[in-house]
């Protein structure tokens, strides 16, 4: 015998037709089974008659407490209780669609990704920056390393001009430095 | 050297190696017999009668006469330095930013055509320094008092005008008055030439804005027979060392095929008319000296490195290139670029320096992606354990 199925869903709405409605009755009166479910139906189609005419300022604070949870989010709450009850339209059929996949739910993973992203730009931008860095400097040439022997070089210089083998100021460098100088 | 790089590096190299040699073909030899000829001219020319000729007078018989009596004295005056045995005080002052000179005094004591002793004292202390001796027996390196030697009073002749002004006194000393005038009229420089001895007495310098930037003078001189002179005891031979020099042309363009920088001449007249050699633990050093007459450059170089830190030293900048100059008076300048140091000691105006700072070669600072490049393999090779 098939049971049934959407259509009770619809009878309890009030959605069928006169001749349709009249063979779901029927078979109500002998299906114990659909008898059942249009019971639980019609219970929940009263709990949630009540649930939309309470207050707003209730229905707020009961969306907020169940975000508090972290298992629904901001949901609609009525689809959250479907997917809650099985054997309902919402019910274990569709909840393998829904999300109640295996695995976290997406606030948590777009947390998560969030911080991967910001850690790998953080990386990124740390390592590019230590690598400026130490590739500053002048080009590493080989040879050996020289210190300018001043005083050898001063007295030439001295020889070379027929003056004194003096490092003296002749008068500071044209320099950005001195340039800021008054 | 990066000139070499390229055949259109190469045909520019060639040039100037073309160019280089004639120079020196040129200006060498000439200032070599200079020097020589003050040898063979020794013997007391009488100086010129003191008078009030006008140096700039309107004719130009007069300017020549002008300029040939101002050549003559400043050629006697360096041949005196040379040829006559003397003893006396230099005092070298300096202006730079300042109001206040810096001044240097240092006693000297020179036999003919012989060793010249120069005993400096230490700035601000009042005691002296070592003593120093130096040679200059074959007279191609002609040592002279305040800068007055034959190869700078050559190239003198050829960058400014130099006019006769008449006579002066200097510390009672009757003196002979040359000024040297840049192109454009403004006054260069003014020597005071000894009438007695020849010797040069007073050297002034001025920048282009008629700025003193220097005052030699040279004082309590005394002039001696070639035996009675006795330069003090303890002085130290040659302690710059055994440089060679000066070098001929063609020892010069074969340091420069070899890699070394020898350009025959720098910015703001600077030429090239000396260059010299000599050996360190750290390797060859290269000394070549320009000049435009009044302002010397001398030119280090030798291959290596500058070390990470520079003891004495100070990093700054000029006109965007990196250098290290000491202190105080950034009176000579460092830096290295591919391989090669350079060192400048110069007494030149700061315009000039500038520029030539500017011309000289120095390492371009690398771009974002190859400092980035370099940082790596830097930092990889500091984390890779198998180096």
């Amino acid at each position: 015998m098939s049971h049934l199925g959407d259509r009770l869903s619809a009878l309890v709405d009030g959605e069928l037709g006169g001749a349709e409605r009249d063979r779901a009755h029927a078979h109500l009166a002998g299906c114990e089974q659909c008898r059942a479910e249009a019971a639980e139906l019609r219970a929940l189609k009263q709990k949630l008659r009540s649930l939309t005419t309470r207050a707003p300022a209730e229905a707020a604070m009961t969306s907020r407490l169940i975000a508090m949870t972290g298992t629904g989010g901001p949901q609609p709450a009525r689809r959250r209780l479907l997917r809650a009850i099985p054997g309902t339209a919402g019910g274990p059929q569709s909840a393998g669609r829904g999300s109640l996949r295996p695995g976290l739910p997406r606030p948590r993973r777009a947390r998560r990704r969030r911080a991967l992203v910001i850690g790998a730009m953080s990386l990124v931008v740390g390592l590019g920056t230590a690598a400026f860095t130490a590739g500053g400097g002048g080009e590493a040439v080989p040879g050996p390393k020289v210190t300018p022997q001043v005083e050898l070089y001063g007295v030439e210089h001295a020889i070379t001009t027929g003056g004194l083998p003096i490092t003296g100021p002749p008068a500071p460098l044209n320099s950005e430095a001195n340039a800021t100088a008054p | 050297m990066s000139a070499f790089s390229s055949p259109l590096s190469r045909r520019r190299d060639g040039r100037g190696s073309l160019l280089l040699a004639a120079v020196l073909a040129v200006t060498v030899p000439g200032f070599l017999v200079a020097a020589c000829s003050a040898q063979g001219t020794q013997g007391g020319q009488k100086a010129p009668g003191a008078g009030q000729e006008a140096a700039a007078s309107a004719g130009t018989q007069g300017r020549k006469q002008s300029s040939q009596r101002a050549v003559r004295l400043l050629t006697e005056a360096a041949q005196a330095a040379v040829l006559t045995s003397y003893q006396g005080e230099e005092i070298v002052s300096r202006w730079g930013s300042g109001t206040q000179p810096t001044v240097l005094v240092s006693e000297i004591w020179h036999v003919s055509g012989g060793q010249t002793v120069t005993q400096t004292l230490q700035p601000g202390t009042g005691s002296s320094g070592q003593p120093y001796r130096s040679a200059d027996n074959d007279a191609q390196t002609p040592e002279g008092v305040l800068g007055v030697t034959a190869p700078l009073v050559n190239l003198l002749k050829q960058n400014y005008v130099l006019a006769y002004a008449g006579s002066g006194t200097v510390y009672n000393r009757k003196a002979q008055v040359v000024e040297a005038l840049r192109g454009d009229g403004s006054l260069a420089a003014r020597f005071w030439l000894d009438n007695a001895t020849k010797l040069p007495l007073e050297r002034e310098v001025f920048d282009l804005s008629a700025r003193p930037i220097g005052e030699d003078e040279f004082i309590n001189v005394s002039v001696f027979g070639r035996a009675a002179i006795s330069a003090p005891a303890g002085g130290v031979d040659d302690p710059q060392g055994p440089w060679t020099g000066p070098l001929p042309p063609a020892r010069l363009l074969t340091l420069r095929s070899r890699g070394w920088l020898v350009r025959p001449a720098l910015p703001d007249d600077l030429s090239l008319f000396t260059g010299a050699q000599t050996t360190t633990s750290s390797g060859t050093v290269l000394d070549l000296g320009y000049s435009d007459g009044l302002s010397v450059i001398s030119l280090f170089e030798q291959r290596g490195n500058l070390p990470a830190r520079l003891a004495g030293w100070q990093k700054t900048t000029v006109d965007g290139k990196v250098i290290y100059v000491t202190e105080p008076g950034q009176r000579s300048m460092t830096w290295s670029s591919k391989g090669m140091v350079y060192t400048l000691i110069t007494d030149a105006p700061a315009q000039t320096v500038s520029a030539v700072v500017g011309t000289l070669p120095h390492d371009a600072p690398p771009g974002f992606f190859r400092r980035l490049s370099r940082g790596l393999a830097k930092l990889a090779s500091w984390v890779n354990p198998f180096r």
